[in-house]
């Protein structure tokens, strides 16, 4: 059974504890969310999993396989991709170029095909570009193909950040909250892209987000988070059911 | 696809390898086969003075050079201020092998084109080397250990006895299918050499731009965690860019030897470095074109800076030590000023002409 597993991960900057014992069972196919007050450590989470930050101690294993000293490109080509929740992307490109550069771990072909753009390369192109064409359609980005990433609505950037995670073809996507930013409409198609890629691209998702509502409709795995501290998990009734994370959300309010 | 493939003012494209092509229209085509004619053919017309066949020349060499600092410092964002020892690398492997095995061996004189090509090998192993500081530094560091480079190879060249503690070291003149190419030949000679090997280096690099090499250099550029987050290695692509850049720089260090018929430490000088800087800058950074435009620009200030220096010596002798003192100033000058006013370079300036061509006069 292919799945992700954070065994009591730690995370220390200096004398603050971002994560603390932190123990997670990601299932393949399914939606698993992470949820909690502002910085409870969510982020950091994603982070270890994908290889930015590495664990005071603790492991991550996924499919057997150690990433707990992984760096992100290693992470990435194990098929784990991430969109990031304060937009990484590469502004200066336009939004096809974006996701092209996604691609690069999928293209094979040598320096010598490349610098004569003859045979595999060119053949090998034409066909990345159709993947990429593919995705764009499916988050319906047409209209924004050629513009300058850097110039379009946060929201619109936030769905470039999720396609071009897309892009990767991995078996698991982070997505640290998509939907931060943007519109009920954009929300609601960001609902129905997160259904697909679980439905239709079978990839497995975990999904860090603030609206409830929204994670308790699609999740099929709730973890929450406070303090660095996983209070709580199970699925939707579990959690709105438990105690603490009753207190935790209302302690916030 | 338009059924006119002549004076498409939008794109037509129906399938994803047609997009691929260089020339989108047959008219950019053929414009650009026109315009590359024209350079081959025009010396049977015009008969151009030792002099300016020299500076066309050495444009050339540094279109090759810039092709290399271009994808360090436009699309990669890798400062190298040590470009001018990485084309010293070419020349003094032609030069220093002609030194021990002598300037009329076979090897110089019949295997020029291999000498360039292992000229070019030699320089990316320097390049690969020189970037691997790369991998954990940045910026101001990054220059320092290029700096530390071109200062390293000046002292290198200057002190060991192996180069001619920097003097002059004859390179033979070349063979040809008609035998050698004499002194009367020699400029033209080279001048066909250097446009077949501009062209053929600018089409590597045009192709290996819109390729997961080139893009990744832009990836690393624009954004580094981002792409180490898409499976690039940003360090290594680093190191890649350099060793890239080793390589254009060897084979212009290489021609240049030929052309000079020989190397001496002065070509290669942390002036030399400041000047590509100025060429890369001033052409257009991250932009092919600009390959082209900024060694022109800067080789034709240079020759005025030098009309000028001499100009003022006549009516001012005293002012000759001044003079002199001009050029390494237009350098200065023409870099801020671009940064500050056209940081996207003359390549821009043609960008802007070419969009206004293509839609003039409003085809629809
Ligand atoms: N690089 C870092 N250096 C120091 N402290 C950090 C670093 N990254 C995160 N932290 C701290 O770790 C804690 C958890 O941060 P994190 O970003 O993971 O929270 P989060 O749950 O994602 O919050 P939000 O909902 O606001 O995104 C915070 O107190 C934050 O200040
Ligand atoms: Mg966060």
């Amino acid at each position: 059974m292919p799945n992700l597993k954070v065994s009591d991960v730690t995370l220390t900057f200096g004398g603050l504890h971002a994560l603390s014992g932190v123990n997670m069972d990601v299932k393949a196919g399914l939606i698993t969310s992470i949820i909690g007050p502002n910085g409870a450590g969510k982020t950091s989470l994603l982070n270890c999993i994908s290889g930015f930050y590495h664990p005071t101690s603790g492991e991550i294993h996924y499919n057997g396989q150690r990433l707990t000293k992984s760096s992100p490109h290693q992470v990435s080509k194990i098929g784990i991709a991430r969109a990031f929740q304060n937009l990484e992307l590469f502004r200066g490109l336009s939004v096809l170029d974006n996701l092209m550069l996604a691609r690069h771990q999928n293209l094979s072909y040598g320096l010598l095909h490349a610098l004569a753009f003859f045979g595999k390369a060119s053949r090998v192109e034409a066909e990345n570009r159709e993947h990429v064409e593919k995705i764009i359609d499916f988050m319906e980005l047409e209209a924004y193909r050629k513009q300058t990433v850097g110039n379009l609505s946060y929201g619109v950037q936030k769905s470039v950040e999720v396609a071009r995670a897309l892009t990767l073809a991995p078996q698991m996507i982070l997505l640290d909250e998509p939907m931060a930013g943007m519109n009920i409409e954009e929300k609601e198609d960001m609902v129905r892209f997160i259904f697909d890629i679980k439905n239709e691209w079978e990839i497995t998702v975990i999904l860090v987000e603030h609206d409830l509502g929204v994670v308790m409709d699609i999740s099929d795995q709730i973890y929450v988070l406070d303090f660095g501290e996983v209070i709580g998990s199970g699925d939707a009734e579990q959690v709105a059911s438990n105690p603490k994370v009753i207190e935790a959300y209302i302690g916030e309010e | 696809m338009s059924a006119n493939r002549w004076f498409a003012t939008g794109n037509y494209f129906t399938t994803y390898r047609e997009e691929q092509r260089i020339f989108s229209t047959h008219l950019d085509r053929l414009v650009f086969c026109l315009f590359l004619t024209a350079f081959f053919v025009w010396p049977f017309f015009i008969d151009l003075s030792t002099k300016y066949m020299l500076v066309l020349d050495n444009i050339l060499i540094a279109v090759i050079a810039v092709y290399g600092l271009n994808l360090v410092l436009g699309f990669g964002g890798l400062i190298s201020v040590g470009h001018a020892a990485f084309v010293g690398v070419g020349a003094y492997t032609v030069a220093s092998l002609a030194g021990v095995i002598g300037e009329q061996h076979m090897l110089i004189t019949h295997g020029w084109p291999l000498m360039i090509i292992g000229a070019g090998l030699m320089g990316a192993i320097f390049g690969l080397i020189v970037g691997l500081p790369a991998l954990r530094l940045r910026h101001l560091y990054l220059l320092m250990a290029t700096l530390s480079f071109q200062m390293i190879f000046e002292w290198t060249i200057g002190f060991l006895n192996f180069f001619n503690q920097g003097q002059f070291i004859y390179v033979g003149r070349v063979h040809w299918l008609t035998g050698e190419v004499g002194r009367n030949e020699h400029y033209l000679f080279w001048y066909y050499v250097l446009l077949v090997t501009v062209v053929i280096c600018g089409f590597g690099v045009r192709n290996l731009l819109r390729t997961r090499y080139g893009r990744s250099l832009v990836a690393v550029r624009d954004n580094d965690r981002a792409a180490d987050a898409m499976g690039m290695h940003p360090g290594l692509a680093k190191v890649f860019a350099f060793g890239l850049a080793g390589f254009f720089a060897g084979i212009a260090g290489a021609m240049q030897a030929y052309l000079d018929r020989g190397a001496g430490f002065e070509t290669f000088t942390l002036h030399e470095s400041i000047q590509y800087l100025a060429m890369t800058i001033v052409g257009g950074m991250g932009q092919l074109t600009g390959c082209f435009f900024g060694p022109a620009a800067i080789e034709i200030l240079d020759l005025q800076m030098e009309h000028l220096a001499e100009w003022a010596g006549h009516i001012l002798p005293s002012a000759l030590d001044l003079a002199t003192g001009l050029r390494p100033l237009s350098f200065g000058l023409v870099i801020v000023l671009f940064l500050m006013f056209e940081p996207r370079g003359i390549a821009n300036w043609w960008r802007i002409l070419r969009t206004y061509l293509k839609l003039w006069p409003f085809r629809y």
